[in-house]
């Protein structure tokens, strides 16, 4: 304890020094909570739109159709499935398409559904901009983005062709979903349009299933586990495609950056703590030669080095916190997302990003002060502990 | 007595008189003209932009084979239309690929025509036909596939002479012109063709009959596995 009032008496002795090397601390706290509540943010934004607008929280397929999504590998006899967690379910057909207004054509993937089933399942009907959600054959529901980039409107017929058949669909709703997947691509009919236009006799692609939140994984094993053989169940992790490698990578590049952030701030605190210890040597050499350990004596530098950084880390989980508070109520980074899912509309990307607030980031954060200590430890430590005192009380 | 003599004259006229849909068979039936073989010459034309083709063309009336001859560079690109089946042999590919039945709205060659408008029955089998001082106004069938909303199809001596398709918010977007038409076999053989896009200045297919030799075309030129080696 009085180790530790000394150490702390220090701190406080060169106010002006202990201020600066805490503020590179409240810099890299500041920068660890905000990337962590940033990728945690996006991770979630990306779980979101894949399993509430995109794809599913589970989907059920044969194999075959994983490996190739042909509608000539859909299902024939749907499976069925029993598990407590499973909160909805409904079949879903899809299929690459082209898209013909009298302007424009476009390629596409077409998505068969049940227009009332899919409500229990997705946000996308919920999120029709004008118009309405299909309620029969002979009806398509278009993303807002994809209609105005063909040139339809409400009311106005779209031909659906695909190698298989063709179809001429009332558009009945425009949907805006802030997803880019849904607003650029997204196109909807019933699930009997679907079929036809698959020219087989197939009753979907695949089954999508709604599971509880952060459930997904553990559904899609158990699942795996009962399924009848060819069949296979994927988690809306595993259905991200592409976009979950950038996710992955970027977590994988900012970790080891802040890593050397954190080494950094550390090394700043423990240079400034051996200037200060070579500046008080004849002081440690004192204190040795009145009894004290120089095992303590360097517990109460490393001790320094950790009040010092302490300080900077309560200084950045002030402000880091209140800047995550600010980020994950506050859409913020809306217009850059706005921005990404324009440059890369069939990512799965939201238009809206909230950052993640979760207490364990103070922890992370907080490996700078044992860094800064163990480093203490480790150099001006050392320095203690190799002093001489009789060298210094002889006045050399 | 003279009610008497105007009567039968009604009934005759009636009964010669063509419903719309059979002066739309009609003159589609026309339109294809008799079996040849010829070179066309296809002119696409794009603001400060032309491009010119040659094409050598074999028909039998329902069907069609055509092989680029020039220019140089897309020689030996050839396609072949048997009814709903679409075959495309690309040199570079080395491959003869079958075409989806949605292949048949593509472009030919980048041009404004459609595999669609050089040979099918589109028009007869996706619109219902009305007829409106003269003009053929057809209205889309329930449910058809196609992205139009009306198309008026003007007649001249019962062949072809204008065609105007509109959008479903009744302006019109394409333009095909039918000229010169030369008389063979009983057949009637547009000569001169010309596709404008309404929308956008500047865009225009011309595709002119350059030679024409009227007579039975070799069954192997509508074989898909001539399509690489030309019959």
């Amino acid at each position: 304890m009085s180790l530790l009032r000394l150490a702390w008496r220090n701190v406080l002795r060169q106010r002006r020094r202990t201020a600066l090397l805490s503020l590179v601390v409240v810099y890299v706290s500041v920068a660890v909570l905000f990337l962590f509540g940033f990728l945690d943010g996006y991770g979630e934004s990306l779980v979101e739109a894949y399993g509430q607008y995109v794809e599913a929280p589970v989907v059920v397929a044969q194999a075959l159709w994983w490996e190739d999504r042909d509608p000539e590998h859909g299902l024939r006899v749907m499976p069925s499935l029993t598990y407590p967690l499973i909160q909805a379910m409904s079949p879903r057909l899809s299929l690459y398409a082209l898209l013909r207004s009298p302007y424009h054509v476009q390629g596409g993937v077409v998505l068969g559904v049940k227009p009332e089933e899919e409500k229990a399942l997705s946000r996308v009907p919920s999120k029709v901009k004008e118009g309405r959600w299909l309620s029969g054959p002979g009806e398509v529901v278009l993303g807002y983005r994809l209609a105005q980039r063909l040139d339809v409107r409400l009311g106005e017929r779209l031909v659906v062709e695909t190698g298989q058949g063709a179809l001429g669909l009332e558009v009945v709703g425009l949907v805006q979903a802030g997803v880019g997947n849904v607003d650029f691509a997204g196109v909807y009919v019933h699930l009997e349009d679907a079929r036809r236009l698959s020219g087989r006799e197939i009753l979907a692609t695949h089954l999508a299933l709604k599971v509880p939140r952060g459930q997904e994984a553990r559904v899609a094993q158990k699942l795996n586990e009962n399924l009848p053989q060819g069949f296979l169940a994927k988690d809306v992790w595993e259905l991200m495609g592409p976009i979950r490698a950038d996710y992955e990578g970027s977590r994988l590049f900012y970790l080891p950056l802040l890593a050397l952030f954190m080494l950094l701030a550390a090394v700043a605190v423990v240079s400034t703590v051996y200037v200060s210890v070579r500046e008080r040597l004849r002081e440690f050499a004192i204190v040795e030669s009145l009894g004290l350990a120089p095992i303590h004596v360097a517990a109460q530098v490393a001790l320094e080095a950790a009040l010092a950084a302490a300080l900077g880390l309560m200084a950045g989980l002030l402000l880091g916190y209140a800047l995550l508070w600010y980020t994950s109520t506050h859409d913020v980074f809306g217009p850059l997302m706005r921005l990404s899912v324009e440059l890369l509309p069939e990512a799965g990307l939201s238009e809206h990003l909230y950052t993640a607030l979760r207490p364990i980031y103070a922890l992370y954060a907080s490996l700078v002060v044992v860094l800064s200590a163990l480093l203490a430890l480790l150099f001006p430590g050392r320095l203690v502990l190799r002093l001489d005192p009789s060298h210094y009380l002889r006045g050399e | 007595m003279k009610g008497m003599l105007v009567f039968p004259w009604v009934l005759l006229t009636l009964a010669l008189a063509q419903s719309p849909l059979e002066k739309l068979q009609e003159a589609l039936d026309r339109l294809r003209g008799p079996a040849h073989q010829g070179v066309y010459e296809l002119r696409v034309e794009r603001p400060g932009l032309v491009r010119t083709y040659r094409l050598k063309v074999y028909t039998d009336g329902k069907r069609v084979h055509v092989r680029v001859l020039e220019p140089r560079s897309e020689a030996g690109q050839a396609f072949l239309s048997l009814g709903e089946d679409l075959y495309l042999y690309d040199p570079r590919l080395g491959r003869t690929l079958r075409l989806p039945p949605a292949g048949r709205g593509e472009r030919f060659l980048g041009s404004d025509l459609t595999y669609q408008d050089l040979m099918g029955r589109d028009l007869e089998e996706l619109f219902q036909v009305g007829e409106v001082q003269g003009v053929l106004v057809l209205t889309p069938k329930p449910g058809a596939p196609t992205p139009y909303g009306k198309v008026e199809m003007y007649l001249k001596d019962r062949l072809v002479e204008r065609i105007l398709y509109y959008d479903q918010r009744n302006l019109a977007v394409r333009e095909l012109k039918l000229s010169a038409y030369q008389r063979s076999d009983g057949a009637f053989l547009p000569r001169e063709m010309e596709l404008r896009d309404v929308e956008k200045p500047g865009y225009r297919t011309l595709l002119r009959i350059a030679e024409v030799q009227v007579g039975p075309v070799p069954e192997r030129c509508f074989n898909p596995l001539y399509l690489e080696r030309g019959c």
